[in-house]
């Protein structure tokens, strides 16, 4: 175990995937619109890392790290729409419980 | 010279579409002329690629390793349909200046009617087979848009959105034949196709032979595929000429006709070609007979002729089944255009409200008796020597009940020809009306269409020279006009497709002495009119899909957290087969 630990990789992957369970977690259980939000951005960071931690491993650390930038600029922008809907949402109809306003039951 | 020409008959016809587009609603006349104007160019533009007709690929535009290139060949087949595309076309938005005058939205019908046109002519001259998919989409989405032009109107949308479902059954099965041949072959290429179709694995070749054969019942209107030619006729009717008689519905010929050197060895489908092609003509024949619809029974005529087509290639005969589509688009063309120039004036498409029209209007009448001739079969209109040349290639080649059944066919044809023709024009008015003949543009594209439903017979030779000189794997023989005609005039089929024709004429004529056998067959015509319950098999399919969506529907629960566990599992799956498959974890 400690040896599987002394390659930072290995660590930075455990971080990946730390993230990764986090996130989907999150969405798993979360009723709230804006908590919804806030755990995509977790689930997001988690594939920045993963980016990062390619192209460290591939040998092309630039490639990675320039995906990484155009990850976060337009995960910023899903944030930002996801949050603007969610206000709307709010409200619309006095409330962000995603169970709420399900609209689409079949 | 020939990929000028070929750009120019694809992209003037879609230039065109953009500019009446552009131009706006608010300047009609702009829009008449300036449809006219590009279709014409674009049939002069067909007009001169016959004379540069080869079996070389002219254009090939690299689309990526995934979709191969995207090829053309103005070889025999795909020069001579664009022409009548694009002549056909030209002729049905001269007419339509006429027609449509004072309508709104003109606009939208003339755009989709010239994007129609140069996807046509791109459907036929390409030699990719996954760009003859996408072009043949493009068709059925027009096709769909024309026929729901009348939007307000309940049963033209419903009759857009039936065309629209059937054709995609049709348009599934293309697909699946094509993506297979991309499989074996490795290649879009028809040519390619064509070649190494003897190498490929027999069961391969059945589901693509299948596939298309599918795929070219659901565009032509073949049984049991049919039933939405006849509810398309909510279109205007130049649509209905140009679209639903002489250019799409014609694509499903010429796919069998394209591919037929590659699927005549397979087992069983020269029979089940024989078979949709001969049972579409007989119940077709059967249902015009009982129809009141002025442009359904032209509809119904339209299913038994592309039946003739289609047998006509089951029994082997290529050349007979093109000239055969050749002279239909014509006739069919002039006979729905005149039709278009009755309904015009006397407001209503149910014949009973006819009548007597012959007086009112003698041009109009004119010409569709030469229509109605050219349809029955009867010497020495075009009609007469393509069906003579396709019943003669049937009874060579083809099982002898087949040939009975078309035979007996031509007399039916004969009979409701005849009786469409005296319901509408003959017998005298029913109440005092007033009547117009036909506007100067409806005259000039009806008097063109007449001289070609004359004419278009002598073309035989030159029409066969080129189809044999650029389609070698085809294998056909080409015969001088005179040839022709000498053997159409001495074979026996002739004589006794001829003979059978006269009693049909003579059935309607003295129909009162059958009275006895029309009560007889009251029951059947009855059958007939409800479409021998194709429609209640459709309606079965449609109510089986609702329930099994109302079934199913519960799954959706409407909630984020059911949707993310969804992709979850599919993501599961998908890692699961990579893992599989690339050899990970065993």
């Amino acid at each position: 175990m400690a040896a599987f630990l002394q390659n930072p990789l290995n660590v930075f992957a455990l971080g990946v995937l730390g993230l990764l369970g986090m996130g989907i977690y999150g969405l798993l259980i979360t009723r709230n619109m804006i908590k919804m939000v806030a755990v995509l951005q977790i689930l997001v960071k988690s594939a920045v890392l993963a980016l990062v931690l390619a192209g460290k491993a591939g040998g092309n650390i630039n490639l990675g790290q320039s995906l990484a930038a155009t990850v976060i600029v337009s995960d910023t922008i899903v944030a930002v729409i996801g949050l603007a809907l969610g206000v709307q949402i709010q409200r619309r109809f006095g409330t962000a419980d995603l169970k709420e306003i399900a609209t689409l039951k079949g | 010279m020939a990929a000028i020409l070929i750009l120019a008959i694809i992209g003037l016809p879609w230039l065109g579409a953009v500019c009446v587009w552009l131009v706006g609603d608010q300047r009609p006349r702009t829009q008449h002329y300036l449809a006219a104007g590009f279709s014409i160019a674009a049939g002069l533009a067909a007009l001169v690629l016959l004379l540069f007709v080869s079996a070389e690929t002219v254009i090939r535009i690299p689309a990526g390793n995934f979709f191969g290139d995207l090829t053309f060949v103005p070889d025999g087949l795909g020069a001579f349909l664009a022409a009548v595309a694009t002549i056909v076309g030209c002729l049905a938005v001269i007419f339509s200046i006429d027609y449509m005058r004072g309508e709104e939205q003109l606009g939208r019908y003339y755009s989709f009617i010239l994007f129609f046109i140069g996807a046509m002519a791109g459907l036929v001259l390409t030699s990719s087979l996954l760009f003859l998919f996408v072009f043949w989409e493009i068709t059925a989405l027009t096709s769909y848009a024309l026929i729901s032009f009348y939007n307000d109107d309940p049963k033209a949308v419903a009759g857009g959105i039936k065309a629209l479902i059937i054709t995609q059954v049709g348009g599934v099965g293309m697909l699946a034949g094509a993506l297979a041949a991309y499989a074996n072959t490795g290649s879009y290429e028809i040519g390619i196709f064509l070649e190494k179709a003897h190498t490929l694995p027999a069961a391969t070749l059945s589901v693509i032979a299948f596939g298309f054969l599918i795929a070219a019942a659901a565009k032509s209107a073949q049984t049991p595929f049919h039933t939405w030619l006849p509810d398309a006729m909510e279109a205007p009717t130049p649509v209905s000429a140009l679209i639903h008689a002489a250019t799409m519905v014609n694509a499903g010929v010429y796919v069998l006709a394209r591919f037929y050197p590659a699927f005549e060895d397979v087992p069983g489908w020269r029979t089940a070609v024989i078979l949709v092609g001969s049972i579409s003509a007989l119940l077709a024949a059967l249902m015009a007979l009982v129809a009141n619809d002025l442009k359904r029974v032209l509809a119904y005529s339209t299913i038994s002729q592309l039946g003739y087509m289609v047998y006509a290639i089951g029994v082997g005969g290529v050349f007979a089944s093109q000239f055969h589509l050749l002279s239909h688009s014509v006739f069919k063309a002039l006979l729905f255009l005149a039709a278009g120039a009755v309904i015009h004036s006397v407001g209503t498409r149910d014949m009973r409200q006819m009548g007597g029209l012959g007086k009112d209007m003698p041009f109009t009448r004119s010409v569709f008796i030469i229509g109605g001739l050219a349809l029955a079969g009867l010497p020495i209109l075009n009609g007469f020597w393509s069906k003579e040349l396709v019943l003669e290639a049937g009874l060579v080649d083809g099982p002898v009940w087949a040939f009975g059944l078309m035979v007996f066919v031509a007399g039916l044809t004969a009979f409701y020809t005849y009786r469409m023709t005296s319901m509408v024009f003959g017998g005298s008015s029913p109440a005092e009306r007033h009547i117009h003949d036909a506007g100067q543009a409806m005259k000039a594209s009806l008097g063109l269409l007449a001289i070609g439903t004359l004419t278009t017979w002598l073309l035989a030779g030159p029409f066969g020279q080129m189809l044999s000189t650029s389609l070698p794997a085809h294998q056909l023989h080409a015969v001088g006009t005179w040839v022709v005609v000498e053997e159409v005039v001495t074979a026996p089929a002739t004589l006794l497709a001829l003979g059978v024709i006269a009693l049909g004429l003579a059935a309607w004529q003295w129909r009162k002495h059958l009275a006895g056998l029309g009560r007889l067959l009251g029951g059947f015509g009855q059958l007939a009119t409800d479409g021998f319950g194709f429609e209640s098999l459709n309606r079965g399919i449609v109510n089986a899909t609702l329930k099994a969506a109302d079934t199913i529907r519960p799954l959706q629960t409407g909630l984020l957290n059911w949707n993310v566990v969804g992709i979850l599992g599919g993501l599961v799956v998908v890692l699961a087969w990579l893992a599989w498959s690339t050899g990970i974890g065993r």
